[in-house]
C-alpha cells in the first residue's frame, strides 16, 4: 500500500508514504490528503520509504500543496529518500515544497 | 404519279405492278438501318415511311406494346398530324383489337364501327373514312400494330392491300423484335463489363502473394466472376501478420458485394484491434446493422508473431483449423461461435496456439466439398494433398493441392479459398534474420519484448524486468532508477493520451547497445489526426506535461520512429554509459 500510516502528532498530521507511487496508486495518495487536509491542520508526509515516485504521484503531493495554502495550512515533506528526492530535483520542485530532513526536527518547527 | 418502285432504293420489296418483291429484304433493310443508328425509334420510322409510301394512303400509324403490355403507345406517325406517343389501352380501338386477336382488321367506314376511337379525329380535324391495321408479330408473340387510314385515290383498301400490309407488318416486327434483342444485348455486355471490372476490383482486395519466404499465404479460385470468399494476410509494424478468411453465405454480386465490405472492414480494423475476439464482435455489430436478405459472413482471423511461432484466433461458424505439427496426426480445432451477421450480441472467443513449427490451415467449404463423383474430398484429403509439394514454400504447395484436384478431374460448385501458415518457414527467416544481426557489431543486442494491457496496474510488473535490463547493461543504481522513471512516464502517457484511458495494448522491446540501453514503446492507438502519423517531437505528446520533461532530463534520445502504416506511434528511448 502507499499509504501505510496516518497519525496526528503535536496538532499536525503525518501522513506515510511508502513504495512505488505511479499513476496506479497516486489517486489513493491523492484522496487521502484532500481528505486529511478537511480538519485544517498542517500536514507532513514522510516519504523515507518511497522506492519510486513519478510524475503522477508528483502530481497528487502538489495538487495537496496547493489545497493545503488555500485553507492556510502547509504541507511539508519529510525524511525524503533518495529517489523521490532526485525526482523533485528533476521537477525542480524541491524549491516548492518545504523538506525536514526528519519528522523531528520537522515537528520541531513552530508553526507560522 | 410514277411507278413507286423507281421511288424505292435498292431494298424497294415492290416490283413495277405493284407487287411486292422480297419482304425478307425488306426487314433486312430495316435491321442494316437499326445497326447503323442503334435507335429502334428511327428504325420504326423508317418502316412506317415505305409503308405509307407503298400503300399510298393519307396516314399511318405504328403502335407498340409498353413493357407491361398495358398500353399501345404511338412510337411513329405519318400523315398531316402528328400522333407519336398516343396511348391506347390494350384490346381498344381498332389497333387495339388488330393486337388482341392478332388478326388484320379492315374497316371500310370507321365511324359505323363502334370499336373506332374518334377521339383524335376531333382533336385533330382529320377525318378517318377507312382503316387497315395488322398486327405485328414474331411467331406467336405479338409486338404492336401497324395502321393505315384513307386510301389516297378514296378506294376501299383490297385483298392485294392486305396481304402488302401484312408482310410488311410482319418484316416490320422482324426488324423491330431483332433491333430489341441487339439492345438487350448491348445492355448485358455493359453488365458484363461491370462485372469484370467488380472482379478485377475483388481481386485487387486479395493480398500479392509475391513473397515466395513469407511464412503466410493464400489463394483464391472464383468459380464466377465475382466471389463471396475472400482471405486477407498483412504484416503489422511490430512484425505480426493479421490474417483472415471468410467466406459469405450465398453467391453472385451480392455475396461479393458483402465480401468486399467485410474484407475492408477487417483491413481497416485489423491494423488496430489486436484482440481476435474483440475484432469479430465489432465485425458482427457492424455486418449486423447493414446485412440483408438473410445473408451471414463465417470467418476466421487471427494474429500470428513470425518471431515466437504464437497464434491467437477467433473463429465466427467457419470451419475448424487444420492444424499440422510434423510427424503428428493432424488435429481440427473446433469452434463454436456463430456466423457474423445473425445476432449483434454474439460472443467470440480468443484460441491460442504456439505453432512451434506447424503448419496452420484454412479453408472454405468450396475446397473440402470438391467432389469427385460422389466423394467428398473432407479435410482428411486435404490433409493429404497438402503434403503433395513437400518441402516446397508453403504458396507452392497450395497451387499443388489445386492442379491436383483438377488433374483428377474434381468438380468444384463452389469458390474455393485456401490459407496457410507454415511455422517452419519462420523460423528459419528468424534464424537467418537473428544470424545477420550478430553479424553487425553496431548493431543491438535484442533482450526481450513485452506485451501488455495500456493499465496503470501494469507498471508495477514491467518496472523489475527494465530493471533488470538496465543493470545488465552496466547502470548504476540511481541510472537503472532514472531508465525506470523514463519507461513509466512514456507508458503513462500512452494510457492517458494515446489511449485516452481507454482499452489498448502497449509494446515494449528492450535493447542492449554497445554503449548503453534502449526501450522501443508502442502502442496501436488510432490516428485520427493524419498529420500525428508524421514523426512528432516529444513535446507534442503532452504539452508542458512533467512526465515527458523528465523523460528529457534523464534519458539521452527520446524520438517517434515514424511507421510505415501510420497506426499507432513508437517512441524509443536511448541511454548511454558516462
Amino acid at each position: 500500500m502507499a499509504v501505510t500510516s496516518i497519525t496526528e502528532q503535536s496538532g499536525r498530521t503525518v501522513i506515510a508514504l511508502s513504495g512505488e507511487i505511479d499513476m496506479e496508486e497516486a489517486p489513493t495518495v491523492r484522496r487521502t490528503l484532500l481528505d486529511c487536509l478537511k480538519q485544517k491542520r498542517d500536514i507532513l508526509v514522510d516519504l523515507s520509504q518511497v522506492t519510486y515516485i513519478d510524475s503522477s504521484g508528483i502530481a497528487s503531493l502538489i495538487e495537496g500543496l496547493q489545497t493545503a495554502r488555500k485553507q492556510k495550512n502547509d504541507l511539508a515533506l519529510v525524511s525524503v529518500s533518495q529517489r523521490a528526492r532526485r525526482v523533485l530535483e528533476l521537477a525542480r520542485l524541491d524549491k516548492v515544497f518545504t523538506l525536514h530532513d526528519d519528522l523531528a526536527t520537522a515537528l520541531a518547527v513552530t508553526k507560522s | 404519279m410514277s411507278s413507286p418502285a423507281s421511288q424505292q432504293p435498292a431494298a424497294a420489296p415492290v416490283g413495277p405492278a405493284g407487287t411486292w418483291t422480297d419482304p425478307l429484304e425488306f426487314a433486312a433493310s430495316l435491321s442494316r438501318s437499326f445497326a447503323e443508328t442503334q435507335d429502334i425509334n428511327a428504325t420504326v420510322r423508317e418502316a412506317l415511311g415505305q409503308i405509307v409510301k407503298l400503300l399510298q394512303v393519307e396516314a399511318g400509324a405504328i403502335f407498340l406494346l409498353d413493357e407491361l403490355q398495358d398500353n399501345l403507345i404511338c412510337r411513329a406517325s405519318a400523315g398531316p398530324v402528328d400522333v407519336t406517343g398516343l396511348s391506347v389501352p390494350h384490346g381498344s380501338g381498332i389497333v387495339g383489337r388488330a393486337v388482341a386477336e392478332d388478326k388484320i382488321q379492315v374497316v371500310e367506314h370507321a365511324y359505323q364501327d363502334q370499336a373506332f376511337f374518334a377521339e383524335a379525329d376531333r382533336k385533330t380535324g382529320f377525318v378517318t373514312r377507312s382503316i387497315l391495321c395488322a398486327p405485328m408479330s414474331v411467331g406467336h408473340n405479338v409486338i404492336g400494330a401497324v395502321e393505315v387510314l384513307n386510301k389516297q385515290n378514296g378506294k376501299p383498301f383490297n385483298a392485294e392491300d392486305q396481304n402488302l400490309l401484312r408482310v410488311m407488318a410482319a418484316s416490320s416486327a422482324l426488324a423491330i423484335s431483332n433491333a430489341r434483342m441487339a439492345d438487350r444485348l448491348v445492355a448485358q455486355e455493359r453488365l458484363q463489363r461491370e462485372v469484370e471490372l467488380a472482379s478485377d476490383i475483388q481481386r485487387h482486395l486479395l493480398p500479392t502473394e509475391d513473397d515466395e519466404s513469407s511464412p503466410i499465404c493464400g489463394l483464391l479460385r472464383p468459380i464466377q466472376e465475382v466471389s463471396g470468399d475472400f482471405y486477407d494476410h498483412f504484416e503489422l509494424p511490430d512484425g505480426t501478420i493479421a490474417f483472415a478468411i471468410g467466406d459469405v453465405s450465398g453467391k453472385g454480386l451480392n455475396a461479393s458485394l458483402l465480401m468486399a465490405k467485410t474484407a475492408s472492414l477487417f483491413r481497416c480494423l485489423g491494423k488496430t484491434v489486436r484482440d481476435p475476439a474483440r475484432l469479430m464482435s465489432i465485425l458482427n455489430r457492424e455486418i449486423c446493422e447493414t446485412v440483408s436478405h438473410g445473408m451471414f459472413v463465417t470467418m476466421i482471423s487471427g494474429l500470428y508473431d513470425p518471431a515466437t511461432g504464437h497464434l491467437r484466433f477467433a473463429n465466427a461458424g467457419h470451419l475448424p483449423p487444420l492444424l499440422r505439427r510434423p510427424n503428428q496426426r493432424s488435429i481440427e480445432m473446433p469452434a463454436d461461435s456463430p456466423p457474423l451477421g445473425i445476432l449483434p450480441a454474439s460472443k467470440y472467443d480468443t484460441e491460442e496456439v504456439d505453432l512451434d513449427g506447424a503448419q496452420f490451415v484454412l479453408c472454405t467449404d468450396g475446397v473440402t466439398e470438391f467432389r469427385f463423383g460422389e466423394e467428398e474430398l473432407g479435410t482428411e484429403g486435404l490433409d493429404m494433398l497438402i503434403d503433395t509439394a513437400r518441402g516446397k514454400p508453403i504458396a507452392q504447395r497450395l497451387n499443388a493441392v489445386v492442379e491436383e484436384l483438377q488433374r483428377a478431374g474434381w468438380r468444384s460448385r463452389d469458390d474455393l479459398t485456401l490459407l496457410a501458415i507454415d511455422d517452419a518457414m519462420a523460423a528459419r527467416r528468424w534464424e537467418q534474420h537473428a544470424e545477420s544481426e550478430r553479424a553487425s557489431p553496431e548493431s543491438s543486442d535484442f533482450l526481450f519484448g513485452l506485451s501488455f494491457p495500456a493499465d496503470p496496474k501494469r507498471l508495477r510488473l514491467i518496472r523489475p524486468a527494465i530493471r533488470a535490463a538496465a543493470e545488465a547493461c552496466g547502470f548504476d543504481q540511481n541510472e537503472t532508477e532514472d531508465v525506470l522513471l523514463a519507461a513509466g512516464e512514456a507508458i503513462e502517457n500512452i494510457i492517458v493520451h494515446a489511449y485516452e484511458n481507454r482499452r489498448g495494448e502497449i509494446a515494449l522491446a528492450v535493447h542492449r547497445m554497445p554503449d548503453g540501453l534502449m526501450l522501443r514503446i508502442r502502442d496501436f492507438a488510432p490516428n485520427v489526426d493524419p498529420a500525428k502519423i508524421q514523426p512528432r517531437k516529444l513535446e507534442d505528446v503532452r504539452p508542458g506535461g512533467l512526465g515527458t520533461h523528465f523523460i528529457r532530463a534523464v534519458m539521452d534520445d527520446a524520438s517517434f520512429i515514424p511507421l510505415p502504416d501510420g497506426e499507432g506511434n513508437l517512441l524509443e528511448l536511448v541511454k548511454r554509459k558516462r
